[in-house]
């Protein structure tokens, strides 16, 4: 059954939203990420504008972080305080970001840009879960060898920075531009590669500021909901990107799918599933590399022009 | 087949002036054509009378989409990777461009001939390019492959803008560039035949909008051929707008675009809210 999106102006068969909406649901709920990452690919894949496709993405991660950020809010496993300053600096890489978004849509770079950032972004952390997974997996296998635990690190340069503050919900004393630079640089990836930046969000808040494991995806979350709502809003009312009828089809799917996902990565073991994240990541990065430099099948690319030009 | 009987009926009916000079008149079977929700194409057949048509005579049938606006941009290697460059940019080209013939275009008319009327894909686009020409500078082919396909000068001194320098033999590139991306997405459609004559001096022309088919408004030109020159004309026009649902976002996220931002956030926390009290009571 076909139906006919109204912003993204193609036709699409409606179960082939469904089912694109349940599969990255699926793999977001068994691995805990967002899933924009393989969701915007995957539209500009079956013919969606490729602007229209990253808003309509972070139309569809608001609706997956709400229902996600829920259990975390009752579990009080959410520390609200860095959530904030994460959230200061992600809405003004927002901003920043759908500006940026506009002038590279005026200079036909656009499709470029989001390759060229999906390229290296998920080359980066794809290759550094993986080779962290796959330490972990090896060293579990050998048990004597992880009796000797690593002593905890150093933050290093970030203890000394200025403005500390406290954040009793991590136990942390930390100065406060880390939170906001991490969350600057993830809310221009919102806007321009239509992710959540979960996939990047959470290694920096463990392996950057420490926070204890238990509160980082909650807070994740919830940043990620206002980023991505912000976002939204920017997009419809800025360059007027958004499907809504396409984001609702996502949902539906999406959050189906993710519920079966979360139990299925219940019956594997967690560093077997960062594994598989990361070779997921790896694939879809190679994919989008392939693309890069492959010749195309069509030398000429034919751009509306009027369109984001400006602001 | 019934409706067709109905409409030769009715047109029979009026005055007949058999010896007057050629003519053409020209009806579609509908004004408007709706995108709705379940929009996957649709076909479009006109009808249309012609007066003192002998064995000789060819109809043309045209339909023109709305203009747009194009940057057309070639793709480079560099560094490795394909980059969009060269960018050439063309006014109004039509969104969508059809042509239904009684005989393959090319036995009705010579090349010639279609270039000074401006009729088939490649008159039109060519037509579209000469229009162009005075915002580019056309420098002659003698330059090498090497030599990029577009130099943008540096600015007058007085700080005017200086329109680009582009190779003229490239700029036939880019024609079959557009040409080629509307075949692709079915915008672009010059079928051999399309226009069947039926008796009377009657003929019908079916022509198919594609699941993609632009919005706006389309005009329908009709032509009667003889001896490879038009002798008369006759337009109809035809208007293909969004309606129910598709209508009432676009026109929403367009005329509206703050609420609609704000309604799509609440859309999708609403959905977020549902999902978590479906899912996830413990």
């Amino acid at each position: 059954m076909q139906i006919y999106l109204p912003i993204a102006e193609i036709s699409v068969n409606i179960f082939v939203l469904l089912g694109l909406g349940l599969g990255v649901g699926f793999l977001s709920g068994m691995f805990g990420v967002g899933g924009g990452f393989l969701m915007t690919p995957l539209l500009i894949f079956i013919g969606v504008p490729p602007a229209v496709a990253v808003s309509t993405g972070a139309n569809q991660i608001v609706a997956s972080s709400v229902s996600g950020v829920f259990p975390h809010w009752r579990r009080k496993t959410l520390d609200i305080k860095m959530g904030v300053l994460l959230l200061i600096g992600g809405s003004v890489g927002s901003i920043a970001g759908v500006q940026l978004f506009a002038l590279l849509r005026g200079l036909g770079q656009i499709d470029l840009i989001i390759s060229l950032s999906y390229v290296g972004f998920l080359g980066v952390v794809g290759g550094l879960m993986m080779v962290e997974s796959v330490r972990s997996i090896l060293r579990n296998a050998n048990p004597d060898k992880s009796a000797a635990r690593r002593p905890l690190r150093k933050r290093g340069w970030i203890d000394r920075l200025p403005l500390k503050m406290r954040f009793p919900a991590s136990g942390l004393y930390i100065s406060v531009l880390p939170p906001l630079a991490i969350g600057l640089f993830v809310g221009t990836l919102v806007a321009i590669m239509g992710v959540a930046g979960g996939f990047i969000m959470v290694p920096a808040m463990i392996y950057m500021l420490r926070m204890p494991t238990n509160v980082v995806v909650g807070t994740s979350l919830f940043q990620i909901l206002f980023v991505t709502a912000l976002t939204t809003f920017l997009q419809a009312a800025q360059n007027q990107t958004v499907d809504i009828l396409l984001a609702l089809l996502l949902t539906v799917g999406g959050v189906i799918g993710a519920q079966f996902g979360a139990r299925a990565g219940r019956n594997v073991k967690a560093e077997e599933l960062r594994a598989l994240l990361a070779a997921l990541v790896l694939a879809v990065c190679l994919k989008m590399g392939w693309d890069l430099v492959v010749t195309p099948s069509d030398l000429f690319v034919i751009l509306p022009r009027g369109a984001g030009e400006g602001f | 087949m019934i409706a067709s009987l109905a409409l030769a009926l009715t047109l029979q009916g009026q005055p007949q002036i058999a010896t007057e000079a050629p003519g053409i008149v020209a009806a579609l079977t509908q004004e408007t054509v709706e995108i709705r929700e379940d929009f996957d194409g649709a076909e479009l057949v006109l009808y249309g009378a012609t007066r003192g048509l002998t064995i000789q005579d060819e109809i043309v049938v045209v339909l023109r989409g709305p203009g747009r606006d194009l940057r057309v941009m070639q793709k480079r290697r560099s560094f490795g990777i394909w980059v969009n460059a060269s960018p050439l940019e063309f006014d109004d080209v039509p969104s969508y461009y059809a042509i239904a013939t009684s005989l393959p275009l090319e036995t009705i008319a010579g090349p010639a001939e279609l270039e000074r009327s401006g009729i088939g894909l490649q008159a039109m686009l060519e037509a579209n390019a000469t229009a162009m020409e005075p915002s580019w500078l056309l420098s002659a082919s003698t330059l090498t492959a090497e030599t990029p396909v577009i130099e943008q000068p540096a600015a007058a001194p007085d700080g005017a803008d200086v329109p680009p320098l582009i190779r003229r033999d490239a700029v036939a590139d880019y024609l079959a560039a557009i040409a080629r991306a509307g075949r692709r997405d079915n915008v672009f459609a010059e079928a051999q035949r399309g226009v069947e004559i039926l008796d009377g001096g009657l003929f019908r022309a079916t022509i198919a909008l594609p699941p993609l088919t632009p919005v706006g408004n389309y005009v329908a030109e009709v032509y009667l051929f003889r001896d490879g020159r038009p002798i008369a004309s006759r337009s109809a026009s035809l208007r293909v707008e969004k309606a129910g649902i598709e209508r009432f976002f676009y026109e929403f996220a367009h005329d509206l675009p703050t609420i609609y931002g704000l309604f799509c956030v609440l859309m999708a926390m609403l959905a977020g809210y549902l999902a978590n009290l479906a899912f996830n009571r413990r």
